[in-house]
This record gives C-alpha cells, structure tokens and sequence, in this order.
C-alpha cells in the first residue's frame, strides 16, 4: 500500500509577494515583445520606452511590500497586510526563491537601474533613428534574470536566472548590425560566457554529487552536519573552483577578463550601462550567496583563492587601463578594478563585507551608468568616436557633459563627498573588520594607479586643446539622457554626503539561511490531527523528491482530508519496514 | 555503481570541450565544443543523481539540456551575422578591437 | 505610507537636522563657557562650500559678480575666524565650541568640530590668506571655475583644522585635492599638467595607506560604545586600546600621508613642480594653508593619537626634518627660478616644524605651531610678491631679472622684508618660531639643534644671494620698464607686513593660546608613554646657560614642567646671545608669562 495516495500532490508553497517583481518583469517584457510584433512598427518607438519604464517602476512597486515583508514593518504597506502574511525572511517555491534584505534590495537595485537603462538606450535609438523595441525587450529578460538570480536560493535556479541574464546579453552585444565590432563583441561574450557558464555547470555537478542536494540551504546545513575528506572532500572544493572560475568570468576577474575590453568596446555604447550594471550586480549577488553563505564553513578554502583574484583584479585592472587610449576599454578595466574593490567585501565573508557589497554595488552602479550614458552621448551618432582624442577639449566644447563626466570619474577615483568614496570606505571597512588589512592596503594602493586613468580623462578633457580631427561640435543632452544623467550624479552625491540611509538599507540587506516552508498539505481551516516527521537514512527515500536525506518536517497534517487512514498509519508504523524512519505525533491517537 | 567510469567519461568530455573552445577556430565547431562540455555535466548530474538515488539529477539534467539548446540558437545566429558581414566564421579573423 | 519613501524621507530629516537623540553634546569635552549659541564652527566650514555653491549657480557671463561672491564669502569666513580667535577662551587647553551631530549612525562616524590652542590659529590663518590671495590675484580665463575651486578649498582646509572625527577629517583631507588640482591644472604656468598630476597622485598614494589606517584604528581601537567601532578622535585617544606593535604601524599609514603632504624629505619633489606651475592664489594658499595640514596632522593625529608610536618614530623624523632643512637650504641655493626657489625654501621651513613637532616637548611644538603660521604668512607673502613680479615681465628666471629696486624701490622693499623675515632675522615673525624650535630640539637632540641651525645660515645665503642678483645692480632693457606697484596691489599686503612685524616683536598673545593646549599635549603622551618624560631644559641650560640653572635639576617635577623649561629656555638665551635685547625679551616674557 502506498503512504501517500496519488491524489495528494505535494505542491510547493507559493509566497506570490516574492515573485511579483520577477512576474512584472517577464509580463512586461513579453507583452512589449507580442505589442511589437502586433504593432509592425506603426508604434512609435517611446511608446516603448515608456512601456519599459512603467514595467521597471512597477517591478520596483511590486518589491516595497516586500521588503516590508522581510523587515517585518508595524504597518500596512500597499496590499502588504500584516495580520495575514508573515515577517522576517523567508524562502518560497519550495525553498529555492529566497527572500530576504539582499534579494530585495538589489531587485529593487536592478529595477532602479533599469529605468536609467532604458531612458539612456531611448537616447541612443532616437539618436541613430533605430525602431529596434527589441532592446528593451531584452533588456527587461536580462533584468528578470538579474532579479532570479538576487533571490535564488537554490544552484539549479542561479543557473536559470544566470542563463536568462547571459543569453539576453549576449544578442544584446551583438545588436548593432552595422558595426562589425559589435558582432564580434557578442561572439566573444557569447562564447565566453558559454564558456563560464559550463564551468559553473560542471562546479554545481560535483557539489551536487558531494553534498547530494542543490538547495544553498540543503548546502549549509550539509556543510555543517559533516566534514567531507577523501573523493567527496576533493569533489566539493573541485565544484567550488569551478563555480568560483565560472563567477570571475562573468564579472570579469583577472586572470578571466581578457574579454570584457572587447565586449565593452564592441558593445552599443548604451547596452554597456545594462551590462557593467545590472549583470555585474546579479554576478555579484549570486557569488556572494553561493560562498558567504553556503560555503560558509569552508571559508578557509575559498577565502585564499578570492583574496587572490582580488589583488589581481585591483592591480591588473588599474595597469591595464593606464595603457589604454580607448575611454570605452579604460573605462572596462577601470571596472575590473572595482570588481576587485568588490571583493573586499565578498572575502570578508561577514554581515559588514555583505553590507559593503550593497554599498559599493548600489554606488558603483549609479557610477558607471553615468559614466557610460557620457560615452554614449559623446560617441555622435553612429556611436563612433570613443578614443581619447575625441574627448580633448571636450570641458570647452561642452562644459555641462564634461563636467558630469569629471564627476563621474573623479568620484569612481574616489574623491569624498562622492558615492565612490563612501564605497570604497566601506570595502576598506570590510577587509579590516575581517582581518585582511593587507588586503586593504593593496586595494587603496591600487586606487592611487587608478586615480592616474581618471585623471588622464579629465586632463584630456579639460586642459588640452582638440585636436584636428576632433569633432568640435556640441554634445547636446536629450532628455531621456539627462534624466538619467541627473539621478547618477543625484544619487552619487546623495550616498556621498549623506551615506547614513544607504548604510542603514544595506545592513538591513543580508541574506539569510531560511528553512524551505514545508509542503503546503494543510488546507487551511482544516483540523490538524498529526504532527508527522520523517528522519531519512543516508539511502534517501526511494521515489521521493526533496532535500533528503536528511530530515523533512511534514509538521501538522490533516489526515483525513490526504485520505490517509490513521489506524492504517499506526499499523504501517508498527510494522516498521519502511526503510526509514517517521516519527508520528497523534493528536488523537486512533483506537 | 560504477559511479567513478560515468565520471571520468564526463572529464574526458569536459576536456575535449574546453580544448576545442580553445583551439577550433571554426565558429561552429566552438560552438560544438560547448555543447560537449554541457553534455559532460549532464553525464555527471545525471550519474549522481542515480548514484544518490534521487531524482534531482535528472531534473536538473533536464534543465540543462533547454539552457544549452537556448545557448546555441543564440550562439548560431551570431555567427550566421558574422558569416553575413565577412563571408568567414574564422574566430581569429575576429581582431577589429584592439588595445 | 510608501515604505522605503518613509524611510527615505525620515533619514533625510534626521540628517538635515540636528538628531538630539544621537549625543550633541560631546561626552568627553566640555562645551566652553559662554559659547555661543551661533554655531561658528560648521559656519567656518559652510560659509565657503555656500558661496561655491552660489558661484556654480551664476552663469558663466557674470565674471564680477563670481569675484564678489568669492571675496565676500572669503572675507566672511575669514571673520567668522577672526571673531573666533576673539572669543577662544586663552586658558582651557581643551577642544572649544565644540559641536557634534550624528552622520553615519551605525558606523558611530560623526559630525564633530572642535579647536584647540593649535588648532585655532591654523583656522585663523587660512581665515587671512584665503581672501588676501582672492584680492592680490585674478585669473586670466575662466573666472567661474577659478573662484569657485578656490572656495571649495577654503572649506576643505576649515574642513581639516575643525575635524574631530577620523572619517570627517579624512574626507576633507582629501577634498583640498581635487581644487587644486584643478587650479594648478587649469590656471597654472609651464608644464601645470605634470605639476598637477604629479601633485594629485603623490598626495592620493600618501593618504591611501591612512584610511586603511583610520578605520583599523576605528575598528581596533574599540572606543565605541561597548568597545565598538568608533572614529571619534577624542574618544579613541583616551580610551583606546591598541597593542603597541598595531599602533606603531598605524601610525606609519598616517605618518606616510603627512610626510607627503608636509612634504618631508624624501617625499617632497612634488612640491617645487607644484608651487612654480601654480597660479599665484593656489600657491600662496598650497605653501600658506595645505602643507599646514601635513604638520598639523603629525601633531593632531600622529602625537595625540598615537603618543607611544611617536616617540618611537621620533628620532626618524628628526632626522629627516633635519635632512630636509639642509636639502631645502642647499637646492635653493642652486635655482634659477625664483619661485622654484622659495617654493624650496618651504622644503627647508616646513623641515623645522616637523623637528619642532618632534623634539617632543613644549618649545618644539609651540615653535613648530608659530613657525607654521609664520611661514604661512611669509611665504604666502613672497609668493603675492612673485605674482606681481610675473605680471609684469612674465618670467620667474633669475638671469633675466636685475636692477629691480632702481625701478621700483617701494616693491624691493617689500620684498626685502619679507625676505628678512623668511632668514628669520630676529624682530620678524619667521625668527620667533625657528627660535623656539630650535631651542626645543636642542633640549631633546642637541645635535640635530646644530645641523638645523645651519638651515638659518643656509637661508640667509640663498635668499641674499637671490636677492642681489634680482634687485641689485643695473637694471637692462627689459627690466627698465619694471613698474612699481601700485596702491591696489599694495593693499592686500598691508595685514600680512603688519602681522610679520607684530608676531616678530610681540609673540605673546599667540604664544598664550597655544601654551595650554601645547602642554595638556605632552601631558597625555606622558601618562599614555610610559617611561617617557618630556625632555626639558636640563641639556640645554647646561650647554646654553649654565648659570641659569632653574631647569637643570634632576627633578623636574611633573606638574610644573611647562614653567619650568620655560623660564629656563627664556632665561638660557639671555645673556649669552648676541641676538637683539627686544626680540628676545618678546620670548622671555611670553613663555614665562604662560608657564605660571
């Protein structure tokens, strides 16, 4: 006889608060796709823009209550109630979708930088008389994979959000079709973020294989419970390599970062802001997940390795840059330096490196969409003039552009009173508070060689005269542009002076090991008459899903309405030849 | 079980992979050559998964095989572009960025 | 409610705001007596970014009405400093008009400001030479940025000499960058590219080390509450807790960026680069205000904050400001551009504040405190001079410049006074300070006390024979047309001639501003060192004048110390110094006045 009748389904809970950015997201991306198909080009083209937009705003909406979720606010915060929902931080689908602090925060973050995405890319489309709607559609994709991968709680879902992020860059850098750099910048991306990504496939196989489950939670608890030596020992750190090896390429770590000067380069000038932005955020998020959190307790193996590519990516990034004459490629390594800086926070491997992850993803992110909305502005049409000969005497021809730019870039060098500075401060925070000072001391050394780029920029723009085959003319500001450009340098100013509420929000920002809910088998408003638990050997339990073996809290079940018999229940546990073992509670015990 | 074989056929796999997205420089054949390494890991998922006698293996495998078939559409439509723009799918000939 | 907008905007208020509930009131400073309810201190800092503000809102057309907003909030700060200095209480030693509100509350990082005795003169100086170097010059383009980076380096300098707190001392440390190097860069003379990347970067790579630095000292020193974190600079002075061998270290990453920013031999080739390819007003407000910042770090946050570590270190940086002395002294001698060559001779001053500094007792530092404002004045003075001189014949070079004082008499006389007082010719300010730093360092280290005072020779040297060359002599062809300056050029010189002959002459009341502060100094490196006793007069009255031997004793009792070296130095360089009676009874009077 079975124990469980065919009917009764084990459905994984469904917290729909927690998906609903994610849902507006997909939804708005893909009725923008159907209208465009529909619509054959009779739409004019910010129409939608502003349909990308709405769609961002609304994801960000759709996120406050969330937040007020996890934070567990007094009161009601849109159709948040409550007396009806839980506080704290919890994790749903079954426990693969977590949310808590970080999720919510960077989903927000990407839906903030989305809206600045989106204006910038409506600029350049307007500029170069281009309908392509499907740029926003794939942007949003890239940005709901962004947002899966903030939450994911689970290794199978990272990957899906990371290949929905990775497949819908990829065709994004391949956009432009009449430059041939920038088919050649997709393929690059393409392959070596296929590349990446089988790296990281092939890491998850052997955790999977080491610790028999994908779940991050699973992961810890597993972690914790036993020392793994011998084959499963080597298994587990050879996974964690090639997951780590999988995450450097994606966010562009020396010695895996030969290919983001060209992707930057051959990119379409307003897809960079998306890509050193949004993807590096969600790369971020999930690095941070997978190894503060799940690999907690291997600490020691791991912290090594990202100290490591830490000093590289910070030295190489900024000696890169310097030999460069190219802004879009200097500018790419000066964003290898900042992953560097990054990672300060991520080798800490505390709730202050976490937070100083927030602090210098939400900076850095207003930084470079700045700094690339410039780019695009200044690239003319065509999207063609990027060497440093093009920005000389840039501070006469068009003071207000180079004057944001200077901002930008004095503020990624990290002069005070700038977001720059205060994220660098807290990496430095970071890194101190867990003992790596050294670490430190080599990120801000590295900062002084980079703080030479910057400088070659704005002297290029501001004390040398142009040159002959300058283009002179004035780089005028479009709106969607300028709004864009306005809320970076609001917002770098903003955590600059005032840091305390960005602090506050990203201490709140910490992701949290949350128990997957258990199946969702009481109907609410039946009687619970049996609190069952099952503790499963090491064999796990044949024909059963889930995080096993270990042990699965069925908690309170209402026997009658599973159609399960009680005394047939007691007879079967009588028996005691189930393979496993259940421990069974009756609240009314039968006979 | 003969866990260690299943294993070892996917390392061989993974290597054969890398050293054609190493080396091949017909785009295509790159191309293939992801594709291998992606079936190297399905090989493992799915030997774990029967190892640990659980069904997780094979649904992950399952997930895999959808991601990789997305890749190489995309993948294919790139090179199909270049092949458009330069008649050639010669990866070295892809040198317009430098620096 | 709009969840996240709550918060937004409630944070908002809170920073906008004095936020009462996170401690206004420092815990471990009184508030002065009679303070007033106008909050001076943040004024000192605001009144400068508010004006910069304002220019940056004026467009670009209004090149005049730029000029009078620089001036005018210039000229406010400068007396909201002087009133200041007016109502600084001369006999508490501790921090005054102390003013605090939180910034960053989970870092515990506030925004405290606070002087001192040390403090309040560097205040009051950048209060004078900011707006004297407004009106003594004019930029030749672009007004609009001109003015406006100049105001953001007034309050950036404010910035540092009101700071107490690490973290809001450090980011006006490093704001004083970013203006200059855009006045250098933009506005300056020759290779002003180089000058200003070179200036950008040595000073960035000094400071770099010291937030590392700053927050290990923060997170170390667990001055928090509950032993936390904390950036209060008062705080983590007394309460502190850092091993002797992390102090040292620590100490290292701020020593690093001061030496730089000082600059101290070897980290100073920046610093000729800099001053000869600035525009008149960044130099006058480089050599008068920023190096200041450099020793006044050493004394803020290298003595006080790391006392033990400091003596350590002593004898190193003695020897470098040592080696800077003579070094400043001897390539000056060697320029042929004349402001490479005062710009050199800072090299050689700032060598004896740092000397002063750590010589470790009060002689030194107070010496070392009036040296930096003297040669704040000075210098920004000769360099005015400069200004003018290029004006008129566009050229620093020596070889090209004779016979000036025939043409203009009243410009060479000028020149000659501030010359004098930069040798340090006794009855000028330039020799109160060098005096009494020397007289501090040979207490301590009697030859070092030698070596620099072959610095003196050295600067009369340089500056004499520069001098004649330029001054003396026929005047050519090209000099003939020399034209002497003229009355509104004259004027923004005027305060600095009368300060140069009044500090010279009667150093007094500045001398019993500092005194206090200067000892409660030495006393808390004394309690936080131990075994370590400030070295006071018993060297130097045995070598000096043995027969005044009040100091010379054994038993230089602990809580008389000041008095008592005093009265020994003043006594012991009385009868056997052929320097002027007046000059030195100046001396005498002021510090036994301020050690009773």
């Amino acid at each position: 006889m079975e124990l469980f009748p065919s009917d009764a389904v084990f459905t994984p809970d469904v917290s729909w608060v927690a998906l609903w950015p994610m849902v507006v997201m997909a939804l708005g991306g893909l009725l923008l796709l159907t209208i465009s198909s529909l619509g054959k080009g009779r739409i004019p083209r910010p129409f939608y823009a502003l349909w990308a937009v709405l769609t961002s705003v609304g994801s960000f909406i759709t996120a406050i209550p969330l937040w007020a979720q996890v934070h567990g606010w007094e009161d009601a915060v849109l159709w948040y109630d409550p007396e009806v929902d839980p506080t704290g931080p919890f994790s749903t689908v079954g426990g693969v979708i977590a949310a808590d602090g970080f999720s919510v925060f960077l989903t927000m973050l990407i839906a903030v930088s989305m809206v600045a995405v989106v204006l910038v890319i409506e600029a350049y489309l307007d500029r170069e008389q281009d309908r392509f709607p499907e740029m926003f559609a794939l942007t949003m994709f890239a940005a709901l994979g962004g947002m899966v991968m903030v939450s994911a709680n689970d290794l199978i879902v990272l990957l899906l959000g990371l290949e929905t992020l990775s497949v819908a860059a990829y065709v994004l850098a391949a956009m432009d079709l009449r430059r041939v750099q920038s088919q050649e910048a997709g393929f690059k991306y393409f392959v070596l973020g296929a590349f990446s990504s089988a790296f990281f496939l092939y890491g998850i196989a052997f955790i999977y294989g080491a610790t028999g489950g994908t779940g991050l939670v699973h992961i810890t608890d597993f972690l914790a419970a036993n020392v793994l030596l011998g084959s499963s020992g080597l298994m587990l750190l050879l996974g964690l390599g090639l997951l780590i090896v999988g995450f450097a390429f994606k966010v562009a770590l020396v010695p895996f970062h030969s290919w983001s000067p060209d992707v930057y380069d051959g990119t379409p000038s307003p897809l960079v802001t998306f890509m050193s932005s949004v993807v590096k955020v969600a790369a971020f998020a999930g690095m941070l997940r997978v190894l503060v959190m799940a690999f907690e307790s291997a600490g020691a193996d791991w912290r090594p390795v990202i100290q490591g590519l830490a000093v590289l990516s910070l030295v190489g990034g900024a000696l890169g840059a310097i030999v460069q004459s190219n802004v879009k490629r200097l500018l790419a390594y000066s964003s290898i330096s900042h992953a560097g800086f990054i990672l300060l926070g991520v080798e800490a491997a505390s709730d202050v490196g976490t937070a100083a992850v927030v602090i210098y993803l939400t900076a850095y992110s207003a930084l470079v969409i700045g700094s690339f909305t410039v780019v695009t502005l200044v690239a003319r049409s065509g999207d063609r003039l990027h060497t440093l000969t093009d920005y000389q005497g840039l501070g006469r021809t068009s003071p207000l552009v180079a004057g944001l730019f200077t901002f930008f870039l004095l503020a990624q060098a990290g002069v005070p009173f700038t977001a720059g500075f205060y994220a660098k401060f807290s990496a430095v925070i970071a890194a101190v508070d867990a003992g790596t000072a050294w670490l430190a001391a080599v990120a801000m050394l590295s900062a002084v060689i980079a703080a030479y780029l910057y400088l070659r920029l704005v002297v290029t723009m501001w004390f040398v005269d142009p040159a002959a085959e300058t283009d002179t003319s004035h780089v005028g500001v479009p709106a969607a542009a300028g709004i864009a450009l306005a809320g970076c340098a609001a917002a770098v100013l903003w955590i600059g002076i005032f840091p305390n509420t960005l602090t506050d929000w990203a201490e709140r920002s910490v992701p949290a090991v949350v128990q997957p809910a258990p199946p969702n088998l009481v109907e609410s408003g039946d009687e619970a008459d049996a609190d069952v638990e099952f503790e499963v050997g090491p064999d796990g339990m044949p024909g059963m899903p889930g995080p096993m073996p270990g042990e699965m809290d069925f908690g309170e079940l209402d026997l009658e309405s599973l159609g399960i018999d009680p005394a047939e229940l007691e007879a079967m546990l009588e028996g005691g030849d189930l393979g496993f073992d259940v421990d069974v509670e009756f609240e009314d015990p039968p006979g | 079980m003969l866990l260690n074989q299943f294993l070892l056929l996917g390392a061989v796999l993974f290597c054969i992979g890398v050293y054609g997205v190493l080396v091949r420089r017909n785009g295509v054949m790159v191309l293939m050559s992801i594709e291998l390494i992606l079936n190297a890991v399905n090989i493992n998922l799915v030997a774990f998964g029967t190892h640990l006698q659980q069904a997780t293996g094979q649904a992950f495998a399952l997930f895999v095989i959808p991601i990789a078939a997305a890749e190489v559409a995309v993948g294919l439509a790139i090179v199909l572009m270049i092949y458009r723009n330069r008649r050639s799918i010669d990866v070295d000939s892809l040198d317009e960025m430098k620096g | 409610m709009g969840g996240p907008i709550t918060a937004f905007a409630s944070g908002l208020l809170a920073q906008l705001g004095n936020d009462t509930t996170n401690g206004l009131v420092h815990e471990s400073v009184q508030l002065a007596e009679g303070a007033p309810g106008f909050p001076l201190l943040p004024a000192l800092v605001f009144t400068p970014l508010l004006g910069a503000l304002l220019i940056g809102l004026i467009p670009g057309s209004r090149a005049e009405l730029h000029r009078a907003t620089a001036i005018i909030t210039a000229v406010v700060t400068g007396v909201f400093s002087l009133y200041l200095l007016a109502i600084f209480d001369t006999a508490d030693p501790g921090f005054q008009f102390v003013e605090a509100t939180s910034w960053v509350s989970s870092l515990d990082i506030k925004f405290i400001v606070g002087v001192d005795g040390i403090s309040l003169f560097m205040v009051v100086l950048t209060g004078i030479l900011f707006p004297i170097a407004l009106f003594a010059a004019k930029p030749e383009h672009n007004e609009k940025g001109y003015y406006l980076w100049l105001t953001v380096l007034m309050a950036g300098c404010m910035g540092v000499f009101v700071a107490m707190d690490l973290f809001l001392f450090f980011l006006a440390f490093e704001l004083t960058l970013v203006p200059l190097y855009f006045l250098i860069g933009k506005w300056g003379h020759g290779r002003r590219v180089y000058a200003a990347n070179k200036f950008f970067l040595y000073t960035m790579g000094g400071s770099a080390l010291m937030l590392v630095a700053i927050v290990g000292l923060a997170t170390m020193a667990g001055a928090g509450d509950d032993g936390g974190i904390s950036f209060d600079l008062v705080k983590i002075a007394n309460d502190g807790e850092i091993s002797r061998d992390v102090a040292r270290l620590l100490f290292v990453g701020f020593a690093l960026a001061f030496a730089v920013k000082v600059p101290v031999f070897p980290l100073h080739t920046w610093l000729p680069d800099a001053h000869t390819e600035a525009p008149t007003a960044g130099s006058v407000d480089l050599a008068g205000v920023l190096l200041k910042l450099g020793t006044y770090g050493f004394i803020r946050y290298g003595l006080y904050l790391f006392p033990e570590a400091s003596v350590w270190a002593a004898p190193v940086l003695l020897t470098l400001g040592a080696i800077g002395i003579i070094y400043g002294g001897v390539v000056a001698a060697m320029q042929k551009n004349l402001k490479r060559l005062v710009a050199y001779s800072s090299v050689a001053h700032m060598g004896f504040c740092v000397m002063g500094i750590f010589a470790l007792n009060s002689h030194g530092i107070e010496g070392s405190v009036l040296q930096m404002i003297n040669h704040g004045i000075i210098t920004g003075a000769l360099f005015i001079l400069l200004g003018y001189l290029y004006k008129r014949r566009h050229t620093y070079e020596i070889a090209k410049l004779s016979g000036i004082q025939k043409v203009a008499p009243v410009f060479a006389g000028l020149f000659t006074l501030f010359m004098l007082a930069s040798i340090g010719v006794p009855g000028l300010a330039g020799f109160v300070g060098e005096f009494l730093v020397l007289v501090g360092v040979f207490m301590a280290h009697r030859w070092w006390a030698v070596v620099a005072a072959a610095g003196v020779i050295l600067a009369a040297l340089y500056m004499l024979w520069a001098y004649q060359r330029v001054f003396h002599g026929e005047p050519d062809e090209e000099n003939k047309g020399f034209g002497e300056i003229k009355l509104k050029e004259a004027l923004p010189l005027a305060p600095l001639v009368a300060l140069v002959v009044f500090l010279g002459v009667y150093p007094k009341p500045v001398i019993d501003r500092i005194q206090p502060s200067v000892a409660s100094l030495i006393e808390h490196v004394e309690a936080q060192v131990p075994g370590f006793t400030e070295p006071t007069s018993q060297h130097g009255s045995e070598l000096l004048g043995g027969d005044l031997d009040e100091g010379s004793g054994d038993g230089v009792s602990e809580d008389d110390v000041a008095g008592d070296d005093a009265e020994g130095a003043g006594a012991a360089g009385g009868p056997d110094d052929d320097e002027p009676q007046a000059t030195l009874e100046g001396v005498t009077v002021t510090v036994t006045g301020g050690g009773s």
